[in-house]
């Protein structure tokens, strides 16, 4: 069966007869007919026989991965925000920013890639943008260069922001297990004000796994 | 010809009756009317587009359906925005705009609001209950696997997220129960029953909403404008199933 998580610009992908780890594709790269059998993300609904709810996957996922029975565990993708608070077993609260954390994780990507930068070399800044929105955040980075700080400078500050108000966003907790694309970045997850453990980026197709009744240690993170 | 007459909000019970006695039709202003086929932006000429979006509606409503006179509850069962508006009324129509307080304090129960009904079919019997001053009819109650508490949602799409065994709370009951100023009765949940907390976006009650949602052991509170967004079907639908309640089509999703 084959199992997709339809990110906005990366499909993450698991065959539960062939594989023993998930493919990273670009979104851009899938052929247009290209189908799952079972899916979550943006594009699930179209391109799988079956759709499951994004908060729902990452929640179940979390159950799987996380063995305590209180936590908080958010989802940073490139598109929005997601988080799922468990108290005590239970799922006690939960989020999912679409609009207002509007295409962060894209927007992250976006500046490496214009501004040639690693962010695995840049240092964490003291203070960070207050910005709420990866799209409207930027206009910060271009007045903060046209006012004299390096361009590497401003980014920084950029992804600082955006990890505060990540970190706001799901209740500004002590701990956070983060999972999705931006466990890949070191600079946004050193800017998180709080202890990280990090998941990586298949905790949705684990998710996947537990609505199918598969026991866990199925995908090698 | 019948009066057509428009309400906003739970005028008096008093009123209601004057109004079934004379053989006043009755539109409520607070939901989408079928005949009003404009977007909402159109209130925009004379109420912010940053505003209750229930209010918002009323002001569309009244614009567009030919109405001889307004009742509009301003006291404490309504809100503060609807005094507000009962001006913006005034100033844009050449009829009567009667502003009431509704005190009713005679309790007529809410057995819809107990019932085992799709939600749809229960939320549209409550708000055409308000154009009726007689009893109810008595239901059998069903037990419940959530509750929703809050106000009638302006887009009835979000109850249909909903099972038929959802046990309705807040302001929506007190509607049912004809007593649209009773706090008490508001602010009454079920802790035992996952609960959603919903308010309209930029309503005065969501305050109320957190507050009773902190205090509720498996809340969820959201809000909505206009119409449901995809976020927020999605929190509604997650939050549901993760707390073990079958969806509305009967099978957990």
């Amino acid at each position: 069966m084959l199992l997709a998580d339809f990110g906005t610009t990366y499909c993450k992908l698991f065959d539960t007869q062939r594989d023993t780890r998930a493919r990273v594709v670009a979104s851009r790269a899938l052929e247009p007919g290209f189908q799952a059998d079972l899916a979550t993300g943006h594009n699930a609904a179209r391109r799988s026989k079956r759709a499951v709810n994004e908060l729902s996957a990452l929640a179940r996922g979390g159950r799987r991965l996380i063995s305590a029975d209180s936590f908080v565990l958010l989802d940073c993708g490139s598109r929005d925000l997601k988080f799922v608070r468990f108290a005590q077993g239970r799922v006690a609260d939960m989020g999912w920013n679409a609009e207002c954390g509007a295409s962060m994780g894209f927007t992250i990507e976006l500046l490496a890639t214009y501004y040639q930068l690693d962010y695995a070399a840049m240092a964490v800044p003291q203070n960070g943008f207050s910005i709420t929105c990866g799209v409207l955040g930027m206009s910060h980075i271009f007045d903060a260069v046209v006012q004299g700080s390096s361009e590497e400078e401003a980014v920084a500050r950029f992804v600082r922001g955006i990890a505060l108000n990540a970190h706001r966003f799901a209740g500004a907790p002590e701990e956070v297990y983060l999972s999705g694309g931006l466990c890949n970045n070191p600079l946004f997850v050193a800017c998180l004000p709080c202890t990280v453990h990090l998941l990586g980026r298949f905790v949705l197709l684990e998710g996947l796994l537990d609505l199918l009744g598969h026991e866990k240690g199925h995908i090698q993170l | 010809m019948a009066e057509q007459v428009g309400i906003v909000g739970v005028p008096p019970l008093e009123v209601i009756a004057t109004l079934n006695r004379e053989g006043a039709r009755i539109f409520d202003l607070d939901e989408p009317q079928p005949q009003v086929r404009v977007p909402i932006e159109q209130s925009a000429a004379w109420v912010p587009r940053v505003y209750c979006a229930i209010l918002r509606t009323v002001v569309l409503n009244a614009m567009l359906l030919e109405l001889d006179r307004i009742f509009i509850d301003v006291g404490p069962g309504k809100c503060d925005a609807a005094l507000n508006i009962a001006e913006v009324l005034d100033d844009m129509l050449a009829i009567p705009i009667h502003r009431t307080h509704n005190q009713d304090r005679i309790a007529y129960g809410f057995p819809l609001c107990t019932s085992a009904m799709p939600m749809v079919e229960k939320f549209t019997l409550i708000s055409k209950s308000v154009q009726k001053a007689i009893p109810h009819q008595p239901r059998e109650p069903c037990i419940p696997l959530c509750g929703f508490w809050g106000v009638p949602p302006r887009d009835f799409a979000l109850l249909h997220l909903f099972p038929e065994q959802t046990h309705v709370f807040g302001w929506t009951r007190c509607m049912e129960n004809k007593t649209p100023a009773d706090l008490e009765l508001e602010r009454q949940f079920d802790p035992s029953l996952p609960t959603v907390f919903f308010t309209q976006t930029f309503c005065a009650k969501s305050a109320l909403a957190h507050h009773l949602g902190r205090r509720h052991p498996q809340a969820l509170v959201i809000d909505c404008d206009v119409s449901p967004s995809n976020s927020a079907r999605a929190k509604i639908e997650a939050f549901l199933e993760l707390s073990g309640v079958p969806s509305s089509a009967g099978a957990l999703l």
